[in-house]
This record gives C-alpha cells, structure tokens and sequence, in this order.
C-alpha cells in the first residue's frame, strides 16, 4: 500500500490539498479493486486520497428529472434505498450478481467506474439505464454520458485528479433485467453479462436501453439492437430476433474466463432470457 | 492520514476504534490491513486466507456490516467500531451461533468459521426468520473447503430459532 493515505473530509479540502500531494496518486473509494492491485503488484502509486466520506459523493438525490448515486455510495445501500429500487430496475436486478454480500458493503460504482473494467456488473447496469456520469477537478465539473467514459480495458476519459462525483439516471418509468453468465452463478466474474431497461406503452417498446458486460474492450452500449428494438411489440419473437442482432454487437475476445465464438453466442442467448422475462410484466 | 489521525513515527499511524465495545488506540502501519493490524494487535479470531477478498475468512463486522479486513487499509478503520469474532463470545459463554455451529457440526477444520459466523449474525440482527435461500445469500462469499455448505446452513436456521425464543422471553 502507498507511503501515504490522506482523506479530505470535503470536496473543497480536496482541491485545496491536493497540489501538494505526491504526484503518483490515486483516489480510494471502497478498495476493493485498488487494494488486490496494490498487492499485486499492478499499483505503485505513493499516495492515495480516500474520498469514502465525502459528503457530496455519498448522497442519494431524487431531482424533478433524475436521480443522483453519489459515486461513494456503497453498493449495498444502493440496494436499500427506495428510489434506486424504483427508477434503477436493471442496476438492482445486478446487485445479486455483483460481488458477494461483504464487497457490496465495501464497493461503490465510482470505483467501478474508475476502474474502468469491461466486466463490471454495476457499470454495465448503469450503462443501460441510460446513465450520465458527473465528474469534477479542482471545482470544474463535466458531465458525460457513462459509455463514453469507457476507452479500452481499464481505460477510461478520467483526466489526471479528475473525480467522479456519481450518476444521473433519468427519471422514466421502465423494466428492467440483468442476466449473467459465468463459471458459478454468484460470486464471479462474468464470462458475459447483458442488462436491459425496456419502456413500454400498450405492449410497445418505446424505448429501449442494452448494455453488454465482459464481451467487449468496454461496458458496451449495443445502440444498433436497442435502436431496433425501439417500436417493436415485446414478445418471445421479439426478443429471439433481436439475440440475433446483438450478437453482431459484441467483439469478445477470448481470454482465462471463455472463448470469444461462446461469449458472442451467450450475448444473444442471455438477450433473449432476459426480453422474455420482462414480458409478463410489460402488460402491468 | 489527515482528519485527526496521529502520525507517530515515520509509517505509523495512531488510530481510535472500538473494537468489541472497548475503545482502542492502534498503532496501524501506513501499509497495512485491518485484517493484519487486528492480528497484529491480538485479534487472532481473524483469520487471513486469500488476502485477495476471494474467501470471506477475514470478514469482521465494520459500523455493524460485514467487511473484508484484507482489503481495507487499516487507517480507513479510524473512528469505525469493529466487532471480530472475539466479541461474540468465548469458550465459557459462547453466543448462539457459535454453539449452534458446533452442534450442527458445521465445523471442520474451522478456518473459514468466524467469517462465517460474522456473516451470519449480521443475517440474523436484521432477518431474525431467515429462509435458506437467505441464508445461503448471506453466506455468499464465505468459502468453505471442508463441508458441502449443509452444516452451517442448519447451523445458522438453529441460532435463528433459539434467538428467536430468546427474544420473547426478554420481552414477556
């Protein structure tokens, strides 16, 4: 671990310390990533800024148009707040899958995010919602959407000191789903992942959001199967068509966890489950 | 470590927990785990086994939840109130899940034990009628080599129903 951990108590002191710091440094959030690298050997910075209590990022804010996570946020307590259960259908349909219960009352989707993971169960979910990622240096915020965060594999938009303050997911009344694929049901890392948000009017798809986890450089946003889906009934034929469609969607590569012909077979496979277990809820 | 924590000598951080209802000072190292910190200090209970966040072995109580002491530096801890297994019980008055693990005979060679236990008492504090999927949810992420799981599942359905019984009596 790093010669030195500060822990700003505000965003304010953050920006007013960090000039000072060593210039090899990094933010802590839950750990839970940054930690195993550390011990690995894959994380050498000297000094780690801890924003896990920062009262800004650990906020859960519903406004007229959306709602904010803050990025510290830990992932079991996004499980519990109401309003993630209401207008985050496909993140809490992935909290089960994400982790196990002790590292969901470590990690947070900031660190997700930051991590910059392709397998990210969390992230991918987010993605779907249809996500915009907030993000602040030295009092300087931008906001992107969240697929746009992602570069490659732990590469991501974040510039030097940039902070993610946290997510805003739109405030729309949808389904949601996530199905996961990997060498246990819980407790591992996915060999592919597809979370879906789905708006229906009258049995109609009205809109459509997809996101598909490890069988990408990124969290991938499959726009092309979303955008197909959009005025389409929902219905078992629906859903077979568009598992089709996204599998041309993925660009797997194959690695420890699968083979890259199976993990793009899987994203149509787990597609396709995820469409039909929405449809006895879309007349609701 | 800013916000109140002591630097004493170079590396060396002072530290204020209360670990089991007794407030402590520790001297943590800047590099160091709370899982390494705790066995360092005494806390033996805690056992280390992955140290990669994998097994749950290590998994100790942090502000009443379940955490892995492998994978939060030991200076985050500050001002937290840890409960290891050491604050369950002891040998001569143990708690109802460690004598409920016991002789559901859920204990083999007893590493991945506290851990487990840990896990479930933060199951029952909140779901005092666990359902077994409940049960095996809330021990995900707790590995046991040893067993197929069974054991400590009626282990902790047992622990479920003496507490309960406990509770009445305390309240009647």
């Amino acid at each position: 671990m790093p010669e030195m951990i500060v822990k700003p108590a505000t965003l304010k002191e953050l920006w007013k310390i960090l000039p000072a710091l060593p210039p090899a440094r990094r933010y802590l959030a839950g750990g839970t990533d940054i930690v195993v690298a550390c011990n690995g050997g894959c994380e050498s910075s000297e000094c780690w800024m801890d924003i896990s209590d920062i009262p800004e990022l650990k906020t859960i804010k519903e406004t007229a148009s959306s709602l904010f996570l803050g990025a510290a946020v830990k992932i079991s307590d996004l499980e519990r707040s109401a309003a993630v259960r209401k207008w985050c259908p496909a993140l809490i349909a992935a909290i089960p899958y994400y982790a196990s219960p002790s590292l969901r009352n470590m990690a947070t989707l900031g660190g997700n995010a930051g991590n910059g993971s392709p397998c990210a169960d969390g992230v991918c979910a987010l993605v779907a919602e249809g996500a915009s990622v907030l993000l602040e240096l030295k009092g300087k915020k931008r906001r992107l959407p969240l697929k746009d965060l992602f570069l490659g594999p732990k590469k991501t938009a974040l510039k030097k000191d940039e902070l993610i303050l946290g997510f805003e997911v739109p405030k729309r009344a949808r389904l949601g789903a996530y199905q996961k694929l990997s060498a246990r049901p819980y407790f591992c890392i996915s060999k592919a992942a597809v979370a879906v948000t789905l708006e229906i009017s009258g049995g109609v798809i009205k809109r459509a959001g997809i996101a598909l986890g490890s069988v990408a450089p990124v969290p991938l946003y499959a726009a092309k199967t979303a955008a197909w889906l959009a005025g389409k009934k929902l219905s078992a034929v629906t859903a077979a068509a568009a598992a089709g469609i996204v599998k041309a969607e993925a660009a797997p590569i194959t690695d420890a966890r699968s083979e890259a012909d199976y993990r793009r077979e899987m994203c149509g496979v787990l597609l396709e489950r995820a469409l039909v277990s929405l449809v006895p809820l879309a007349g609701r | 470590m800013k916000t109140g924590i002591i630097e004493t000598k170079k590396g060396f951080f002072e530290i204020t927990v209360a670990i089991n209802g007794e407030k402590k000072e520790l001297s943590v190292k800047n590099d160091e785990s709370l899982l390494d910190a705790l066995r360092r200090h005494g806390w033996k209970g805690t056992k280390k086994g992955c140290d990669t966040g994998d097994c749950g072995s290590c998994a100790v109580l942090l502000n009443g939840r379940p955490v892995l002491g492998c994978l939060a530096p030991a200076v985050t801890a500050h001002e937290g109130e840890i409960t290891t297994i050491e604050g369950l019980g002891s040998v001569r008055a143990p708690h109802p899940l460690q004598v409920a693990f016991v002789e559901a005979g859920a204990v083999q060679c007893g590493f991945c034990i506290p851990g487990m236990i840990l896990s479930s008492k933060h199951l029952l504090d909140r779901t005092p009628n666990p359902t077994e999927a409940e049960i095996r949810k809330a021990l995900d992420g707790n590995l046991c080599r040893c067993t197929g799981y069974v054991k400590q599942v009626e282990a902790v359905k047992a622990a479920a129903q003496k507490l309960r019984g406990k509770g009445k009596r305390a309240r009647a």
